[in-house]
């Protein structure tokens, strides 16, 4: 029983989709392998299905030319153990309250209960996830959170009162494109465009715990919009670039932190060091900026030039705080 | 290349391989002196296969480079799953698949013999009964075939729990599925679900997402069973910085397993576990971890357990310290500012991330943060996202306190005022 299995396999799915009809053709063997498979699928696996010298004998070839299967049923898409195990597992889970009725969980329970866990929450732990996650308990949090799935899902415009970062009482009518998940802060926000008039204003990010009242105008966005452009609009116009040194496993560390960033890395070849691009969302520029410089002296922020600018205030305004403190009368700079 | 193949046996060379391209992302052909040119030809060529649009290339005096370069808040699903679906597998395993579910499709129970007969007379497949015996109890450690005797004969049917069905009868399980699929823990598994059923996820987007973790799901499992049967395990590890030397560096490694450990800030995920050699606690890195396997009962699982819950909670991350400095110094004391009317975000921000350390008003502006902590070190990484507030530090180990004060004046030198050649 392992998840590394050829029964979840790329090459058994696309059989067992073409394997629906009891009769296809070549041409749509070739263009399904090409649409669900691998980029090189489409030479290695029409050869299996098409009945010739190498196939798996799953079709046969009639008279008209055309592919019929040799099953006589469309195949059974039938839950493994090792998926029921993580069914019951995410049960346990406050957060699947969001999506399913206490009616249907207690029903989904009952049918799984001869299934052991894949694993209990306790096993694992999160070391540095912020303590003030969203309340997945929370009736109200819980109806604000389907009211935006929803709003997702048919591009609904939604009236939503919500309280802002800064603690500012906020209102408007939005078109929410995606809900977002941080497993650092343990909470889901809504990339949201703002409408006036119907029209697109500004891009934005609303915290579903924030969320006071969201309601369904009952009027669908039909301007078309493209998630792409969304992120786009808000990609910072120069990416950051960073010096990593190879001091204190320096480019080990940096490259695994930062390896949920679009990045672009060259390596000097005479220092070891790198030099690293990353490209963020202009919002998150504090975020990033802190991240970077808990890195201390084994990064150097070259640029853009703001950003080195705030970092290097902020060094300033440190040492200007130790020296004031009368701590810094051991430091040797080295 | 002839004899390529798409599919794979291994799993974890393919994990050496896309942590090298995705981790570093700018290494040519001769940094893989480790392996063989064919072997990185045929591993490249499958990473750019499942990665498509997010691998990026390039040239220069040293060779071409590939990397993976993807903002993974804005992708809709981890493409390194793929690396789960290329298992390789016989001629024999697909036919029997696809042959035997369809005879078992009418919910009737057959014995071995009449599958074996009607794989012949229906399907023209030819096969020995050990074979198909044995395809039979793999299916049925899965789950997918139901296995009971009547008298003395085993007889076998198909799970009536089909994905379709449980879709059908537990409202709002699909949109589960699109949000756990790409969610701690084992989301590879929900998105199996999701590709069988032929949906995908188009609901949600994840931040501070390291999608690379997926590719250690694939020894947890053993390491859960461990932990259930309250038994040993046996692994190996190696260094993830000596791997680039091609040296052989793995070292076998005997221990209790306890907990997995998470860090959503930082990438790295870690077995928590006892070693009786040493008689204490370690953290080891699931990326430079492979062969887990179940060792022997053991007796003491329940006692460790609770002195491992003791330990943990002075733990800031993942370190349980040195053995020689462990009590050897006053607790360590960080004395932030905040203008407590403008910023109160700030002092938000300290209660939220403070983790096992205590927090306190200690005077105007002024906040203290105590840290009853194994490895003050750890503590200093994320201490320095707060430069420029940081009022003193008291107690704590004195190399701490040095470090911090040396690079503060090393920062001080890199971005300050007129030596700042750097600025673009």
């Amino acid at each position: 029983m392992n998840i590394f299995s050829e029964i979840y396999g790329t090459y058994f799915r696309i059989a067992a989709k073409l394997l629906e009809n009891e009769v296809t053709d070549e041409k749509t063997v070739r263009e399904t392998v090409q649409r669900e498979g691998f980029r090189d699928s489409v030479l290695f696996l029409p050869q299996k299905l098409i009945p010739g010298s190498e196939d798996w004998g799953l079709f046969s070839r009639g008279a008209d030319g055309k592919l019929r299967r040799i099953t006589k049923n469309a195949p059974v898409r039938v839950l493994t153990k090792l998926q029921k195990m993580w069914l019951r597992a995410k049960l346990s889970d406050p957060r699947i309250r969001l999506f399913m009725d206490g009616e249907a969980l207690v029903r989904l329970d009952e049918r799984l209960a001869d299934v052991t866990p894949l694993y209990k929450k306790e096993q694992f732990g999160f070391t540095d996830r912020f303590s003030d996650s969203d309340d997945y308990s929370s009736e109200d949090y819980i109806r604000n959170f389907r009211t935006a799935l929803e709003a997702v899902r048919h591009r609904r415009i939604v009236f939503i009162e919500f309280v802002s970062g800064h603690g500012k009482h906020m209102s408007g009518k939005f078109v929410l494109l995606k809900l977002e998940y941080s497993p650092k802060n343990d909470k889901f926000r809504a990339y949201c465009y703002l409408l006036r008039n119907d029209r697109i204003k500004s891009s934005g990010v609303i915290n579903i715990g924030r969320i006071t009242s969201i309601v369904d105008t009952g009027r669908t966005f039909r301007t078309p919009v493209s998630v792409d452009g969304y992120f786009l609009s808000r990609k910072c116009s120069s990416p950051a670039l960073i010096r990593v040194t190879t001091e204190r496993n320096g480019v080990e560390r940096f490259m695994l932190e930062f390896a949920s960033y679009e990045k672009h890395t060259v390596r000097d070849l005479a220092t070891g060091e790198y030099k690293v691009e990353i490209w963020y969302d202009e919002q998150d520029e504090t975020e990033l900026l802190i991240q970077l410089l808990s890195f201390g002296p084994v990064i150097e922020i070259l640029g853009p030039a703001h950003l080195r600018e705030q970092a290097k205030m902020r060094v300033k305004r440190q040492a200007e705080l130790l020296a004031e403190n009368g701590d810094d009368e051991n430091a040797d700079g080295a | 290349m002839a004899g390529f193949s798409e599919l794979i046996k291994n799993f974890d060379k393919t994990r050496d391989y896309v942590r090298d391209f995705f981790i570093y992302g700018c290494k040519v052909r001769s940094d893989f002196d480790r392996k063989s040119v064919r072997t990185y030809g045929d591993e490249k060529r499958r990473v750019e296969s499942w990665m498509g649009d997010c691998m990026r290339y390039d040239d220069s005096v040293r060779g071409r480079s590939v990397s993976i370069s993807v903002n993974s808040s804005n992708i809709p699903e981890n493409p390194l799953y793929n690396a789960y679906y290329s298992k390789s597998f016989t001629d024999n395993d697909i036919r029997l698949h696809f042959f035997l579910t369809d005879i078992l499709h009418d919910a009737r129970s057959r014995s071995l013999k009449e599958l074996v007969d009607t794989l012949n007379t229906d399907y023209s497949q030819l096969f020995d009964e050990q074979t198909v015996r044995n395809k039979l109890k793999e299916y049925v450690d899965e789950g997918i075939i139901i296995s009971g005797k009547q008298g003395k004969t085993m007889y076998y049917s198909l799970s009536g729990d089909s994905a379709d069905g449980f879709i059908r009868d537990f409202p709002g399980l699909d949109d589960a599925l699109e949000f756990f699929s790409e969610a701690q823990h084992f989301g590879i598994i929900g998105n199996s679900i999701l590709k069988m059923l032929g949906l995908r996820n188009e609901l949600f987007f994840f931040k501070h997402n390291y999608i690379i973790h997926t590719l250690e799901d694939v020894l947890i499992p053993e390491i859960l069973k461990a932990m259930d049967g309250r038994c040993f395990i046996i692994f190996r590890t190696f260094s993830a910085k000596k791997l680039m030397t091609g040296a052989d560096n793995t070292a076998e490694t005997r221990a209790v397993p306890m907990k997995i450990l998470v860090s959503v800030q930082t990438g790295r995920r870690y077995l928590a576990a006892y070693i009786p050699g040493q008689k204490r606690f370690t953290a080891f890195r699931l990326d430079c971890m492979n062969s887990v396997k179940t060792g022997d009962i053991c007796e003491k699982y329940d006692e460790l357990k609770e002195s491992f819950d003791r330990n943990l909670s002075r733990c800031f991350g993942v370190s349980f310290g040195s053995r020689s400095e462990n009590g050897t110094f006053p607790l360590i004391k960080i004395i932030f500012y905040a203008d407590e009317k403008n910023e109160r975000y700030i002092i938000e921000r300290l209660e939220r991330e403070k983790r096992c350390c205590t927090l306190e008003r200690s005077g105007d502006n002024l906040y203290t943060l105590t840290a009853d902590v194994f490895d003050p070190n750890e503590l200093m990484h994320w201490v320095k996202t707060f430069i420029g507030r940081i009022v003193r530090i008291e107690g704590g180990p004195d190399t701490v306190k040095k470090r911090f004060r040396a690079d503060i004046a090393r920062m001080n030198r890199m971005y300050g005022g007129d030596e700042d050649e750097h600025i673009q």
